[in-house]
């Protein structure tokens, strides 16, 4: 019996820690439909880079790679910025599935442009932490995980911060809310959609940094399944939710885990689709969303 | 305007067909050029099925699944029983389109992107299905051989199959073309622009819908049938995202709603896959691919048939 708890707690944990990748890539989709009410569904090609990003940076310096998320950020915002402006600006407000047809055309130039540079051989990075475990009760917890989850609640909590107590905050959430209303009162939407797509790339990076230093294998294919996730996650959890995408994101990490540990691990991926297939099923607006038309 | 480009359509498509008939005797016996072809008109085909739902205002991302319905389905029958693939085609299409009935229903009530995600959930889960618990039926993931449309001791066999392959993929047009010029077409647009006045106008938006998505089923699965006996072999490979996004790009390339949007697109892109390909290309055909699927969604919405018109109003407003 207690051989149970501690497999479940396990399997728990490291739902905490998928979970995490979730919630950062759901996140930033759910702050970029906000304001734009479009999806990126090439945001896990963001995820992607980033990783390259530090492993390459890792590989240069031989930083510690938890410094270089930063730097991550910092160049996949700008990144993000760009495809704002070539990419997404000019079909705002055009048909509405248009912006998946750009999303897959982003994703192939992504995917191969990266295929192109690095190679799409399977690599890993390793972790100076990679052997280090902290012992929670009966269970070894490996330290990088705890690391990872501490990064991701930082980056909430800035997040949060950043929405509720700024003066940018206000005005994304104003032009979230209501855009034409925010225009109104003077408030330069385009800036928020530029800022917004910013915000959310460097949130992908982030995730991308999580997932080579946790020691996951990455190729340039890594992020088109976990992005479709987090898109389904956000849908699950109402569109444009934040915490929604959090809740979302915590179930999907422990019902994937759960499910490969228990049915085996090919059912990883089914699993997450199985459940919003079911859930829309009864609730075509998902959870928590308002049918709005 | 609308004079003109009906008769452009009028003299275009006899002498597209007239190059489809005559291309094998034009390219000589050559078996690379003709399994190009083949596979060509197969996608035209899967292309024109997925846009056909689409044209109804359902944007599937997970098409992959009836196409790969209908070629297990197709492969298995003929298999266990022994009869033509050109039986077991159909019987692959109707089961096709019996689940993709089965998953309109849970998709009706459904809109653009939560349509899109349920669709390609769906996708996954089959492949899933089709590679672990059904494995002593269908091979895992090692797949199992099919067999040919024709035998490969008839001489020529290519050449007969080149033209059952473009026999089945004219008649579905033609079938398309058709349905879309029927009342069933002016449904299907009326319920894509706005389904509570399409409803208010007495259209019934689930049964034309379901409509919708078992003939795009029916006809994916019979793409995907015919796709399988000419390659011989199939594996749960078929369901990936990628064999859903081929039809969404031909039909966003060469024109989205309309007929000649998915043929154009296939043919264009097509020869452009190839041309990169004789150079040597790999990764670089994707990027091109992509990029030419960005500028035409930026710049040229309705796709490549669009092209004459927005040139011809461009040249006129300088003019003006």
């Amino acid at each position: 019996m207690a051989l149970e708890f501690d497999i479940l707690l396990q399997v728990l944990f490291w739902g905490l820690y998928a979970g995490c990748i979730y919630i950062l890539l759901a996140t930033g989709l759910n702050l970029i439909f906000g304001v734009m009410k479009i999806v990126n569904f090439a945001h896990g090609e963001l995820l992607m880079l980033g990783a390259y990003i530090t492993a390459t940076v890792f590989a240069l310096s031989g930083l510690n790679p938890y410094a270089i998320i930063l730097l991550t950020m910092i160049v996949l915002g700008l990144i993000g910025i760009v495809i704002e402006r070539l990419c997404f600006r000019p079909i705002l407000g055009t048909g509405k599935l248009n912006e998946i047809f750009l999303s897959l055309g982003l994703i192939y130039v992504f995917q191969n442009g990266v295929a192109l540079i690095w190679g799409d051989e399977r690599q890993v990075l390793n972790s100076p932490y990679q052997t280090v475990t902290v012992p929670v009760g009966a269970i070894q917890l490996p330290l990088d995980y705890i690391i990872i989850i501490i990064f991701t609640v930082l980056i909430l909590c800035g997040l949060y911060l950043l929405l509720r107590k700024t003066d940018l905050g206000r005005a994304i959430r104003a032009t979230s809310q209501n855009r034409k209303g925010a225009m109104i009162v003077g408030i330069d939407v385009e800036r928020m959609d530029m800022i917004c797509f910013g915000i959310g790339s460097g949130l992908a990076a982030a995730a991308g940094t999580l997932w080579v230093v946790s020691g996951q294998v990455f190729n340039p294919y890594i992020g088109s399944i976990p992005a479709i996730k987090a898109f389904s996650i956000i849908i699950l959890g109402g569109l444009g939710s934040i915490p929604g995408a959090i809740v979302g994101g915590l179930l999907y990490g422990i019902a994937e885990n759960g499910a490969a540990y228990f049915l085996g691990g090919i059912w990883k991926d089914s699993i997450s689709f199985l459940i919003l297939i079911i859930v829309l099923i009864f609730r075509p607006t998902g959870l928590f969303g308002e049918s709005r038309e | 305007m609308q004079v003109q480009k009906k008769s452009l359509s009028w003299y275009l498509t006899p002498i597209a067909l007239a190059i489809a008939v005559l291309l094998p005797l034009l390219a000589g016996m050559r078996y690379f050029i003709l399994n190009v072809v083949i596979i060509m008109l197969i996608f035209i085909l899967f292309s024109s099925a997925w846009n056909f739902l689409a044209y109804s205002g359902q944007a599937s991302l997970g098409h992959a699944a009836f196409f790969g319905i209908g070629g297990y389905v197709s492969t298995l029958i003929a298999r266990a029983t022994g009869f033509s693939p050109f039986a077991t085609i159909l019987a692959g299409g109707c089961v096709a389109a019996g689940i993709g009935l089965l998953l309109g229903l849970t998709c009706v009530r459904l809109k653009e992107w939560f349509l899109a995600m349920v669709t390609f959930g769906f996708a996954v889960i089959l492949q899933v299905v089709i590679a672990s618990p059904l494995a002593a039926t269908t091979g895992g993931w090692d797949g199992i051989g099919s067999p040919r449309l024709l035998p490969i001791e008839i001489p020529g066999y290519m050449l007969y199959e080149y033209y059952v392959i473009l026999a089945v993929t004219v008649l579905s047009i033609v079938c398309i073309h058709l349905i879309l010029r029927s009342r069933a077409g002016l449904a299907f647009a009326a319920i894509r622009e706005n389904e509570v006045e399409a409803q208010a106008a007495g259209i019934n938006p689930v049964s034309w819908k379901l409509l919708a998505f078992t003939v795009s089923s029916f006809l994916t699965g019979v793409a995907g049938a015919l796709m399988v006996h000419h390659i011989t072999f199939i594996s749960p490979e078929i369901f990936h995202a990628e064999t859903s996004f081929w039809p969404i790009i031909y039909s966003i390339f060469g024109g989205l709603g309309t007929i000649s949007g998915p043929v154009i697109g296939t043919v264009i892109l097509t020869v452009i896959w190839e041309v990169l390909k004789g150079f040597g290309l790999t990764y670089e055909r994707f990027i091109v691919i992509g990029l030419l699927l960005i500028i035409v969604v930026i710049f040229l919405p309705r796709g490549l048939v669009s092209l004459p018109e927005v040139l011809r109003e461009r040249f006129a407003r300088r003019k003006g």
